[in-house]
């Protein structure tokens, strides 16, 4: 029945010149171009180790340059394309720092949007994964108030595209909404290998998202849930070498391997922006059942508009519930002839266990919004590395120190256009 | 069906009038919030209105579709407004546009550079919601009180 039902409304809303939106005049199609750039530099006081705003990155701030460009910097330019009062089409090219430290432009997004009320839409194509609050606009700096979104946070799910179906449903209350966005599809995405090692890729399938975000007026609320199919070929070797040796090795491999593996995640956001000051707090549980481990992540941010300028502070925190060690074989099960390469194969599983991100950030910042579309942004970090955890620093130099800390200095331009 | 009979019933809507402004003790006139003098809707809250200019709702209490219509970006009365209405400053307002026009999920109200332009377009439809200086309002409008 609610199929049916569904199908009606839909094909009413196709034949019928009357619909919803039928108090506005009609249009011709109408093509808007826009974009938005941010132009930033960090610096990081740690030359051991590179630091880098997300997995996608291939070099950052410290070991490869001491003050980097490349971090924050992007530039995108999108197309709207209004084909009638329900169909519409849209298509973002952003240039960013590639996973093999080029800035070759991608598609950032590309869908077709069908809105068959002004609460129901339909998109169809490549989409974001808006778990968090600012996950569909993580590159847009002039929409936020941070020069980037806290990664202990945000780097916890690396998946934020999603090439499939996705529809959203608002709900209106005399004073407040709910909508509730379902989200279906499948990504692949490339990361580098530390220290030019080339690159790998994730490909995650079945992907599934259940995002409900209810708003009154300057509250918001938002809980979702995602899960998918996550694979990682270049893991496989490893793995695959574990099952060569009896059913101690194949027990291990089946319990890290990531190879079609059921990934969960589970997060809270709340924010309260009533104008002079905003607040807001995100938390994350993600289980990717795997050598990958269980993670959870949050932050609180605050701050308060003075005229042009929003000075604010982050605190923010990541930890790793699973193991980050593990005893591998039992060495009285093990030949002696195989002790050598078995005790290899226990290094490699435990070094990706030791790498897991654990650490914490403390940033102070300020937003000026100097002139009409541009803002100008000073940030200031200082992040404690978990105990024994090398946190989201890569390219790791001889000398790194886990569990070190460091502190960054960032200053960005955001603009639209 | 019932879509269709709500938008044929509210074009048959009877004309009424109230006026009430959101009062500012700015030294420049006072900005006001308008609609068709044909529409129905006599009255909004602080809170709809805001969420109405900020694409939070599509809809009108009475169930019609909202249309808000902006004046230019730059306007001082277009400040005055969200200042009022939403606590915002342009900039915060350009940043909240941003974050829904650059994730596809909508676009800004459309603008218009003269009141002038905004009372023709709000003659046209009962749906649309404006805002002006007060003694720029004359009969085709009313001023929505605020509940």
């Amino acid at each position: 029945m609610p199929n049916a039902r569904i199908l009606a409304a839909a094909l009413l809303a196709m034949t019928s010149p009357l619909g919803a939106v039928a108090a506005e005049p009609a249009s011709s199609p109408t093509l808007s171009l826009s974009g938005f750039g941010t132009l930033g530099v960090v610096h990081s006081d740690d030359d051991k180790a590179d630091f880098t705003s997300s997995p996608f990155q291939a070099v950052g701030a410290g070991h490869t340059r001491s003050w980097s460009a490349a971090v924050d910097s992007l530039v995108a330019a999108q197309a709207n394309l209004d084909i009638n009062q329900r169909l519409s089409a849209i298509v973002q090219v952003m240039s960013t720092q590639n996973y093999d430290d080029t800035f070759r432009p991608h598609v950032e997004w590309a869908n077709l949007k069908y809105q068959f009320t002004p609460d129901f839409s339909v998109r169809v194509g490549r989409t974001a994964l808006p778990l968090f609050l600012v996950t569909d606009s993580i590159n847009v700096g002039y929409a936020n108030p941070w020069i980037r979104p806290p990664i202990e946070l945000y780097n916890l799910l690396s998946i934020t595209t999603n090439d499939g179906l996705d529809g959203s449903y608002r709900w209106q209350m005399r004073s407040a909404s709910d909508t509730l966005q379902a989200v279906t599809g499948r990504t692949n995405n490339e990361f580098p290998i530390p220290n030019g090692g080339g690159s790998e890729t994730a490909d995650s399938r079945r992907q599934l998202a259940l995002v409900d975000t209810f708003q009154q007026g300057f509250t918001t609320f938002r809980l979702s849930y995602g899960q998918a199919h996550l694979s990682i070929p270049a893991l496989d070797p490893l793995f695959d070498a574990f099952r060569q040796f009896g059913p101690q090795g194949a027990q291990i491999a089946d319990g890290y391997a990531v190879h079609d593996r059921l990934i969960r995640i589970l997060g809270v956001s709340a924010s309260y922006e009533p104008g002079d000051w905003f607040a807001m707090a995100e938390w994350a549980r993600i289980n990717l059942h795997s050598v990958l481990g269980e993670k959870t992540g949050w932050y609180a941010s605050g701050g308060h508009r003075f005229g042009q300028l929003t000075p604010y502070v982050t605190y923010a925190q990541a930890k790793v519930n699973s193991n980050t060690s593990t005893a591998g074989f039992n060495p009285a099960d093990v030949p002696p002839a195989v002790a050598a390469t078995v005790s290899g194969l226990d290094s490699a599983l435990n070094q990706s266990l030791a790498s897991l991100a654990a650490q914490s950030t403390i940033s102070a910042g300020a937003r000026w919004d100097f002139m009409p579309d541009v803002a100008l942004k000073l940030q200031f970090d200082h992040i404690k590395l978990g105990a024994e955890s090398q946190g989201w620093l890569t390219n790791l130099q001889p000398g790194f120190r886990p569990g070190s800390g460091l502190d960054l200095v960032s200053v960005a331009i955001n603009f639209v256009f | 069906m019932k879509r269709l009979m709500t938008f044929n019933g509210v074009a048959a809507m009877r004309v009424l009038g109230f006026a009430v402004c959101l009062a500012s003790a700015a030294t420049q006139a006072d900005v006001v919030a308008v609609v068709s003098a044909k529409s129905e809707t006599l009255s909004l809250s602080k809170d709809q209105l805001a969420d109405i200019f900020l694409g939070r709702v599509s809809r009108l209490p009475n169930g019609m579709l909202a249309v808000p219509i902006d004046l230019a970006e730059g306007a001082p009365l277009r400040a005055a407004f969200y200042a009022k209405v939403a606590d915002r400053s342009p900039a915060q307002m350009k940043a909240h546009w941003s974050r829904i026009i650059f994730t596809g999920r909508g676009l800004p109200p459309k603008s218009v550079a003269t009141s002038v332009e905004l009372k023709k377009l709000i003659a046209a439809n009962p749906g649309s919601i404006g805002y002006m200086d007060e003694t720029d309002v004359d009969s085709s409008v009313r001023v929505l009180k605020s509940d």
